[in-house]
């Protein structure tokens, strides 16, 4: 049949794996990142760090510096601009440290910038960064790395029941103490800025996870109106959270720039990625369950403390995903915060609920153990029905199908409980399991969808895409709207000049642009059918646009096949316009009817094979099954590859992650990719990636709910799981390390 | 008063074009290299060269930077670039980025240890991060600008495409050198050996395991056709 009816659809490209549109670019080296942006006469900045952890510049010798050759301006304390603060708490104009840089003479963290150098290359501000003297008087730091002697308050978080009578009256208890260490985010492109004034105005390109926000809190620090900064992310080399919000070297690159009225580069380097642009913090939390002798929870307690730095408090939040994810009567969340001399933490990948869920999945396999039950029943046992915070129903939630699923495509059915009971080639097998959880979000957004005289379709829109597909998203809407190929489809995104759009943040960015971009074009063609109608020597002037639709790119009569309409551009040409375009908005979720009194969370479940080999006390990762339920999954093909590397994540937190702070200094001593260590290619097990697929249809008519973080919750507890069921070395401190396995008492596979 | 920043034409270009789907070798060939794709995707290094896309002209290059500076001639993707007296600190990657705007090789680490900045030297991946640009003076310098060109793919750029081998683009100039590069090396079959010769290239997004399937699907065809 060549006719097509009415499709609120036009082809089924929504769900469909699709290549990113902007592969050839990121293949070719011709997407342009921050760094790469180059102007005529722009000068490089080198930030010089402090080498001491806490006290006072004395003195700052810059002269030596200064005179060296090509050497424009060295910015320190003594000399620098007016900065401001930003409204605390103002959400929409949020940066990363409170004080901006120089602001005082005190050292809170080591690798605190100090001074900054700008010369006309980069070698010669590099030189004369490292002859910038400066002196300091030191105060002892606070660096410890235990946080269990906290003696300050435990503010609650979250409440219900009698935790502690119910944990005191319980037959089977579990009670124990578990830390992830801070981690760094280390994206592999570093942040950057460029920053180009002009006359009052200034561009700033950006490493940026938000450029709208960036925008709003650099015209705050700066001290000039919001309409005097533009930020431009055309593309992200990722941020996982460390690119949320401005840090200051933005400040200093754009400060730079207006003294000398040129345009100045400043790149962070490694070193400095370690101390200067946020980490998660070191966490450590106690656990207590309480459960009968047949395996249903009774008591949930969890003491959370975090550290942070001396500048901001930043709260991990580890009770994330604590409160719903079983039944339980009784449950009490507190929290706490310790102050170090280290720079400010940032949300990183799975803020709270990932070491939070290290927790209290290490501990439910604990119970199980403690239970002798298996810990796929134990978690099935245990399935809640609804959100027990706080009574609300979920909008859709999965858990068990992501559970039982995992467990058949795994084989859990072979796995023998006892330690070290399993061999293949040599080598002892460990199986372990770990459920995970992540919060479901929308936040406004504004898009203008455009048809074009030249017959194609155009989107813009000031979010970013952080690396995971959010380019491809916006084509993939348009084409189901439009039904135009890729190869007409435009689209603009990194740039404040555009409407505004969401972070790329908490897994948000993809069910927050789609409404907007949805809305937008379903008026666009609604404006372009009555233009059909209206124009004069159009072939459809005089009917009813109800009775017209674009297919394919063509106006034709409902009823008709799409061949015998008018191609859209001729219209518009027609009509004399350049382009017939409209808005299109998203609400945020709190403020939609349709989420409201809804538990919104994706959920999932992680199986984990390590091979051990105690021979050689090596430890490997080797298969890796994953069920997420993350609502409709607009590019599988995209989000499959997300889910993967957030495994490849989870087996670095497992086994690799840590970064170390120097008890003396307070400098990270493994602050370089070599000595933080990371997975590799040859770490990366085989992984193994099924989505459930359920669309949810409190987050909008497309029923996406993000998996940016969902991937990585789960997986480290899943693998410590697994290292006890091999070797029977229970590691409640990540990450796990061949120490911990020489303890096996498993001396043979 | 301050020149007013403008872009290289080049850069403006790219900045009012949207992204849009630009005709990629994997979706014009659906991931079936053969073996003239394969040569002519080669075949484009020599037509990016010629294209000479950058000039060097606003470079603060040359003259009293400071440091010694030694006469460098660089030979990147077929073209010569004479670089005057560059100071002898300049390594190939700044030299490439911030001196001949080449800026498809990133910056990764500066220390050797990422694997983004690899080029080819005569052939051979190198970390140019690790490299002064003096050392290369006259050796021919393959850069990912010098493999393929949006539109014209190299095999292996459009197998990366294809299987989704990145997510934020980063360190995908450097994994593909090395893969190009891995293809003449004494590397074994399985996909196992593939990941140890990567090795050397990070990937903090994780997509290992889409890099190894394009690196497999090229040397495939490659060997099956030729
Ligand atoms: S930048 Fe050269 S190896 Fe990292
Ligand atoms: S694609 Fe992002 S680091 Fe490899």
């Amino acid at each position: 049949m060549a006719t097509q009816t009415t499709p609120p659809s036009q082809s089924n490209v929504i769900g469909r794996s699709v290549a990113r549109i902007d592969g050839p670019l990121k293949t070719t080296g011709t997407a342009q990142y921050a760094a790469d942006f180059h102007f005529p006469n722009m000068a490089h900045a080198v930030p010089v760090q402090s080498t001491i952890a806490s006290g006072r510049i004395e003195k700052l010798d810059a002269a030596a510096a200064q005179s060296m050759p090509g050497v424009l301006l060295v910015l320190h304390h003594g000399n620098m601009d007016k900065l401001y603060r930003v409204v605390p708490n103002d959400f929409s104009a949020t940066t990363s440290e409170a004080r901006p840089p120089f602001e005082d003479r005190t050292i809170y963290y080591w690798g605190q910038y100090v001074a900054v150098v700008v010369a006309e290359t980069l070698e010669q501000a590099t030189a004369a960064a490292a002859a910038v003297k400066v002196e300091y008087s030191q105060t002892p730091a606070k660096l410890s790395t235990n946080l269990g002697d906290y003696a300050g308050k435990r503010p609650s978080v979250s409440q219900r029941g009698d935790a502690e009578k119910a944990f005191a009256a319980a037959p089977i208890k579990v009670d124990q103490t578990y830390v992830t260490p801070a981690e760094t985010h280390n994206p592999i492109e570093m942040h950057a800025t460029v920053a180009a004034w002009e006359g009052d105005s200034v561009t700033l390109y950006e490493t940026s996870q938000g450029v709208v926000n960036h925008r709003y809190a650099m015209a705050q620090v700066l001290g000039i109106p919001r309409e005097n900064v533009t930020v431009v992310t055309r593309f992200l080399g990722s941020g996982f959270g460390g690119k949320l919000f401005p840090w200051p070297h933005s400040a200093l690159a754009a400060v730079a720039s207006r003294r000398l009225q040129r345009p100045v580069k400043l790149s962070v380097n490694r070193t400095m990625m370690f101390s200067n642009v946020g980490h998660r913090p070191l966490c450590e939390q106690r656990f207590q369950l309480g459960a009968t002798t047949d395996g249903k929870l009774l008591s949930l307690r969890q003491d959370y403390i975090n550290h942070t730095s001396l500048i901001d408090d930043i709260d991990e939040g580890c009770g994330e995903a604590t409160t719903y994810l079983y039944s339980v009567p009784s449950l009490t969340v507190t929290r706490a915060l310790a102050q170090r001399n280290v720079g400010t933490p940032s949300p990183m990948r799975g803020p709270g609920a990932v070491p939070g869920l290290f927790a209290m999945e290490s501990a439910m396999d604990e119970l199980a153990v403690a239970l002798n039950m298996d810990p796929v029943e134990l978690r099935l046992r245990n399935d809640a029905t609804k959100d027990e915070s706080n009574g609300q129903p979920f909008s859709s939630r999965h858990l068990k199908e992501c559970i039982e699923t995992g467990a058949a495509k795994f084989g859990w059915k072979q796995r023998t409980p006892a330690v070290g009971s399993m061999r293949r080639d040599g080598r002892v097998l460990g199986w372990g399991m770990a459920a995970a959880s992540w919060g479901a979000y929308r936040f406004p957004c504004a898009a203008t969808v455009a048809l074009e005289v030249d017959g194609r379709v155009t989107v813009r829109c000031a979010t970013q895409d952080v690396g995971t597909g959010t380019y491809t998203i916006f084509a993939q809407v348009l084409q189901e709207k439009t039904g135009l190929p890729f190869e007409r489809i435009g689209v603009h995104l990194g740039d404040t000049s555009m409407p505004e759009g969401p972070m790329s943040g908490g897994s948000w960015a993809t069910a927050s642009v789609l409404p907007a971009v949805s809305s937008a074009a379903d008026s666009v063609v609604k404006t372009l059918l009555q233009v059909a109608n209206s124009t004069a020597g159009s072939p459809f002037a005089g009917v009813d646009p109800a009775k017209l639709q674009l297919t394919a790119g063509r106006v034709h009569q409902a009823g008709e096949p799409a061949e015998t309409g008018v191609p859209f551009e001729k219209l518009i040409a027609m009509a004399r316009l350049s382009r017939i375009s409209a808005d299109g908005n998203t609400t945020a979720i709190f403020e939609d009817p349709k989420a409201k009194g809804l538990s919104l969370h994706s959920f999932g479940a992680q199986f984990v094979e390590v091979e051990w080999e105690p021979q050689i006390a090596r430890l490997r990762v080797s298969r890796v099954v994953t069920v997420i339920d993350g609502g409709r999954i607009i590019n599988p093909k995209a989000a499959a590859n997300q889910i993967k590397g957030a495994v490849v994540m989870g087996v670095g937190m497992g086994l690799l992650e840590q970064t170390v702070y120097d008890p003396r200094t307070g400098q990270p001593i493994n602050g370089n990719m070599a000595d933080y260590l990371m997975a590799t290619c040859p770490d990366t097990p085989e992984i193994d990636v099924t989505f459930l697929d359920y669309p949810d249809l409190a987050m909008g008519e497309y029923g996406a709910r993000g998996i940016g973080e969902i991937g990585l919750a789960g997986v480290a507890p899943a693998i410590a799981s697994a290292v006890y069921h091999a070797t029977g070395v229970r590691v409640r401190t990540l990450p796990v390390r061949i120490e911990d396995l020489l303890q096996s008492r498993i001396r043979e596979a | 008063m301050a020149e007013k920043p403008t872009l290289r034409e080049d850069q403006q270009l790219l900045d009012l074009e949207p992204l849009g789907q630009i005709g990629s070798e994997a979706s014009a060939s659906g991931g079936q290299l053969t073996r003239r794709t394969f040569l002519s995707g080669l075949g484009a290094a020599g037509l990016v060269a010629s294209a000479g896309p950058l000039s060097a002209a606003a470079a603060p290059m040359g003259q009293a930077e400071g440091a010694a500076g030694a006469h460098t001639v660089l030979t990147v993707n077929g073209e010569q670039h004479d670089l005057g007296m560059l100071d002898t600190r300049v390594t190939l990657l700044d030299a490439l980025r911030e001196r001949l705007y080449l800026t498809g090789t990133k910056k990764g680490c500066d220390h050797g240890q990422c694997g983004a900045c690899t080029v080819h030297v005569d052939g051979r991946r190198v970390n140019s991060c690790l490299t002064l640009a003096v050392m290369v003076s006259g050796k021919e310098i393959t850069t990912i600008e010098g493999l393929g060109v949006p539109g014209r793919l190299h095999p292996m750029q459009a197998a990366f495409v294809e299987h989704d081998g990145y997510q934020c683009g980063y360190c995908t100039s450097g994994q593909i050198m090395s893969a190009v590069a891995l293809l003449k090396e004494p590397v074994g079959p399985s996909d196992h050996d593939v990941k140890e010769g990567m090795a050397g290239n990070i990937c903090r997004c994780g997509a290992y395991p889409n890099i190894v399937a394009a690196f497999q699907q090229v040397r495939n065809h490659s060997t099956m056709n030729g």
